[in-house]
């Protein structure tokens, strides 16, 4: 996106053309206060079609100016929770709040949403500035708030070069700013982004990745519900990760330390590359740390969720989280067997066998990779490598 | 500056969404479904106004009618035959030996469909006629006294004029379908030493049959209904259901006749319409690409 | 492809344009000589002349290529209007009403001309209204059997449509009936105007109803081609008939020139 624009720009409060025309605006006009509030609200929302449960009691608050993002495997009931606070789908049974309203009753075109669509679903017979100005124009705006705001929001995505343009004459990555300009143009409370970037080639993909980050920056007030199947996306932007399966939340968390601290099984295996081990006879020993039994070998490891005594469970050991050392013995270390070696541009994969079970390391390029068949020492700070419990996340 | 907030009055009391199609469903009601019942009063109930069979079966047992459902039925499974070999020669060869054009003809043959069918039956006496282009011709160079060629004037004309025109029918949904098969699977198949034989037995025609199944039907429910095709061929002893509906009617004004007849053709072609629609569906339309 | 040596694709070819050019290219081109014919007793005709184009511009003919254009703009305009109201009506149906209502706006489509001539005939011949012998008569006939095809085009339209450009088009803050106006009528537009086409070209051909039905003074160009023919005037019925193919072709070359330019955009 071309030149930055002072973010004080696209804020609400800021006096434009159409201020004077109050008769634009039928709510009054929202204090400072509320705009603090205009996060998103789930209370207990479950979604059900012909007694099918597609979302099971969903309670989530994504508060305002932060960026949620639920990722899941497809059928998880993440894109469900997004169309609900659309409108598009009704809950059976729940409350949806944006800012202080409750919306669950309210018609789609009267919630004052933004959305984005995986494939854009900019209109074909309108120009890129016509399709920004679509939701203004059903708003019955002025020419001039038209103007402004059309102009305004199509230089925040770099676009306004290609105002004139209609869909099919704009690239991939074109239609997606434009699709987000449109969403933007209306001032939302919210913004709603369905796989925003999944239609993308992995190049574009990756640059959209970092003018979203960028555009959250210049907008900070904006509050954000970013629905993915793609971990990257949502561990680059989310400030918290909601991961979804069956129609349930079973995770929900800071990005960082979601990642970092997964609470089952299926959240340390979807966000993020993970070895899963396991181990026996928990013995907590101070300080948030534990010590388990793997065979022969004592580890210890970050219990961040209070395993207690003597439970069996999971060791989540990333797989840049590995060291390879020089020599047997010591503390957390493990012995395997090199199963195979892949050279992967900037990093080395190994695939070992570690007593009947695989680990994968990765690290930068080696000078020498081991041969299949080799030993190997390995090694494990306790801080990085956390216990999970035994459960697939139910 | 304020947000341009729309009214945020909770979801205001719309219409629901039946009462919409109650205006077109009660235009259809008083000018289509309100007639066709009216036939059917009509044929049970005669001018007389009590209700009776008799008249049901004083029609359908007559020879006249007979022979005039028996022709309907020949003619419409002769030409939805002939339209179905002839569409999906055609089809195969547009579509899968493509040659420079083979676009432009495939419009040219949905233009077709929208040209009056009794304009081939004209044609047709024209060239096969007893003093038509061919006749004369073979009658020329053979040194015939008379015309070789009689076939126009029995169901056979009706049946290849039929066949004329109800080809591109079977021809839309088949390069449609035909359309959706991947020149690599072709490829493939040909790399592994498939005849195009056995293409088309093992992979063009199990892809294409429920486009052969819904045209197939959709010609049926056409043929059946034929009228202008019939009525300028004007073959004396070729009489189908619709003609015997017209003879009854218009020239001998025998209401009652002409309705008890058109309840059977409604009937019929309401049957062979489930039927097709049984095919489509059961096809999945969109993939078929029938309307 | 499917023929891979050049002599195949070259026979392939070769045949299909015969079997083309027999079925569909020579009905065509014998009807356009036949308009043209002053005699023709023998393999070809013996002269040419335009006399049978001159008879057919002046008189009767001339009066019912306009009752045709006319019956047919009317029934194809009521039909389109007809039909996209009801295909967008459904379109918001929960899905059992749905099918059973679309089922019985095609039916019209199912039932043969010359029955829904009939039952026009019987129905209109009777109180509570009378219309047999008005034009009136005419033009629901053409309505009715062309009002299926219409709905059907549009409805197929709609189908077609992602449902993600009525939702954004929500989402942004646009009411029904504006999201009507300003989105979903102009992307099915094509289809609209290929629904109104194929409804002019449909009225335009339509005989085993009219047929039945039309009162004097109200002759469409089917009917006055069949008497001409039935009278044994073959050539001036040929000349009618190329008249109507081609103002039928022009109305829909027009028509699909709005079209592609509609979707162009």
């Amino acid at each position: 996106m071309a030149t930055p624009v002072p973010s004080h720009l696209l804020r609400s409060d800021i006096a434009t053309a159409g201020e004077a025309r109050s008769a634009l605006s039928t709510a009054a006009a929202p204090s400072l206060a509320d705009r603090r509030v205009r996060g998103i609200g789930f209370k207990d929302v479950t979604v059900a079609y012909g007694g099918l449960v597609v979302l099971d009691a969903l309670t989530l608050e994504v508060r305002s100016g932060e960026i949620v993002a639920l990722i899941g495997p497809s059928g998880s009931g993440k894109t469900t929770a997004l169309r609900a606070v659309a409108g598009f789908v009704r809950p059976t049974r729940g409350r949806i709040t944006i800012g202080d309203r409750d919306v669950t009753n309210i018609a789609p075109y009267a919630r004052n949403i933004g959305m984005v669509v995986q494939n854009y679903a900019l209109f074909p017979h309108m120009r890129a500035e016509e399709n920004v100005a679509f939701g203004l124009r059903a708003r019955g705006a002025s020419q001039a708030v038209l103007r402004e705001r059309v102009a305004e929001s199509l230089r925040l995505v770099g676009m306004e070069a290609y105002a004139k343009r209609y869909p099919r004459e704009l690239s991939g990555g074109q239609q997606q700013r434009v699709a987000i300009a449109r969403a933007l143009a209306i001032r939302p409370q919210v913004l709603l982004l369905d796989e925003p970037l999944s239609a993308l080639d992995a190049q574009i993909r990756r640059s959209m990745l970092d003018e979203l980050a960028k555009l959250h920056r210049e907008l900070p007030s904006l509050t954000v519900l970013y629905v993915t199947h793609d971990q990257t996306e949502a561990l680059t932007l989310a400030d918290h990760i909601g991961i979804m399966r069956d129609g349930k939340l079973i995770a929900f968390g800071a990005s960082r330390s979601l990642y970092r601290h997964p609470p089952n099984r299926f959240s340390a295996e979807f966000l993020g590359r993970a070895n899963l081990l396991p181990v026996t006879s928990v013995q907590p020993i101070g300080r948030g740390l534990a010590e388990v039994r793997f065979g022969e070998a004592v580890l210890a490891a970050t219990n961040p969720h209070g395993l207690p005594q003597g439970a069996d469970c999971l060791l989540c050991v990333r797989p840049h989280d590995l060291r390879l050392r020089q020599g047997e013995g010591g503390h957390n270390a493990l012995a395997g067997i090199v199963e195979s070696v892949q050279w992967q541009g900037e990093a080395n994969s190994i695939v070992l066998d570690v007593e009947g079970h695989r680990l994968r390391l990765t690290c930068a390029p080696l000078g020498e990779p081991p041969e299949p068949g080799t030993p190997l020492a390995l090694a494990f700070d306790p801080h990085v490598v956390t216990l999970v419990p035994e459960t697939s996340g139910d | 500056m304020t947000d341009l907030s729309v009214a945020s009055s909770p979801a205001s009391p719309r219409l629901p969404n039946d009462v919409w199609a109650a205006p077109p469903l009660l235009v259809l009601a008083a000018l289509f479904f309100y007639p066709l019942s009216l036939i059917l009063r009509q044929a049970l109930f005669g001018d007389e106004g009590a209700f009776t069979l008799s008249h049901f079966g004083e029609v359908v047992g007559s020879p006249l009618f007979l022979d005039g459902l028996h022709h309907t039925l020949v003619i419409a499974v002769s030409a939805t035959a002939g339209c179905l070999l002839l569409g999906f020669i055609l089809s195969l060869v547009i579509a899968f030996v493509p040659f420079p054009g083979a676009r432009l003809v495939g419009r040219l043959i949905d233009t077709f469909i929208a040209l009056p069918t009794f304009l081939v039956a004209l044609a047709f006496t024209f060239i096969y006629g007893s003093s038509g282009l061919l006749n004369e011709s073979l009658m020329r160079l053979l040194h015939l006294p008379l015309p070789p060629i009689d076939f126009l004037y029995s169901q056979w004309g009706v049946i290849l004029s039929e066949v004329t025109v109800y080809t591109p029918f079977v021809m839309r949904p088949l390069l449609a379908a035909f359309s959706l098969i991947e020149a690599s699977q072709i490829e493939v198949a040909s790399s592994l030493g498939a005849s195009p034989l056995r293409i088309i037995g093992q992979i063009i025609l199990p892809a294409a049959l429920p486009a052969l199944i819904a045209g197939g039907s959709l010609c049926l429910l056409l043929t059946v209904n034929e009228f202008g095709i019939v009525l300028f061929i004007g073959a004396k002893d070729v009489i189908t259901l619709p003609l015997l509906i017209y003879d009854k009617a218009i020239q001998e004004f025998d209401y009652t006749t002409a309705c008890v007849i058109a309840v059977v053709n409604v009937a019929l072609s309401l049957g062979l319409y489930s039927l097709y629609r049984l095919a489509v569906a059961h096809f999945a339309g969109s993939r078929a690409g029938l309307v | 492809m499917l023929v891979w040596s050049r002599a195949g694709r070259i026979l392939a070819w070769t045949a299909a344009a015969l079997v083309f050019a027999i079925v569909y290219g020579l009905p065509i081109g014998v009807i356009a000589l036949a308009s043209f014919s002053g005699q023709w007793n023998d393999v070809l005709p013996s002269h040419l002349t335009l006399v049978h184009y001159a008879n057919a511009l002046r008189g009767d003919s001339a009066e019912q290529a306009q009752v045709s254009i006319v019956t047919g703009f009317a029934a194809s305009a009521a039909a389109l209007i007809c039909g996209s109201w009801a295909a967008l009506a459904l379109r918001n149906l929960a899905r059992l009403p749905k099918r059973a209502l679309d089922v019985l706006f095609f039916v019209p489509s199912a039932v043969p001309s010359v029955s829904v001539g009939l039952a026009l005939l019987v129905a209109f011949s009777q109180p509570p209204v009378l219309l047999n012998g008005t034009r009136a008569i005419v033009l629901i006939a053409h309505f009715v059997l062309i009002s299926a095809f219409t709905y059907g085009n549009v409805s197929a339209g709609l189908a077609r449509l992602p449902p993600e450009y009525e939702q954004v088009a929500e989402s942004l803050g646009a009411r029904p009936f504006y999201r009507l106006r300003r989105v979903i009528l102009p992307l099915v537009a094509p289809y609209l105007i290929a629904a109104f086409s194929l409804s002019f070209a449909l009225s335009m051909g339509e005989l085993g109803a009219t047929v039945m039905i039309y009162p004097p003074g109200w002759v469409t160009l089917p009917v006055g081609i069949f008497s001409l023919s039935d009278r044994g005037s073959i050539f001036d019925a040929s000349a009618l008939t190329m008249i109507l193919a081609i103002s039928t072709l022009i109305v829909l070359v027009g028509l699909s020139r709005i079209s592609s330019k509609a979707s162009v955009r």
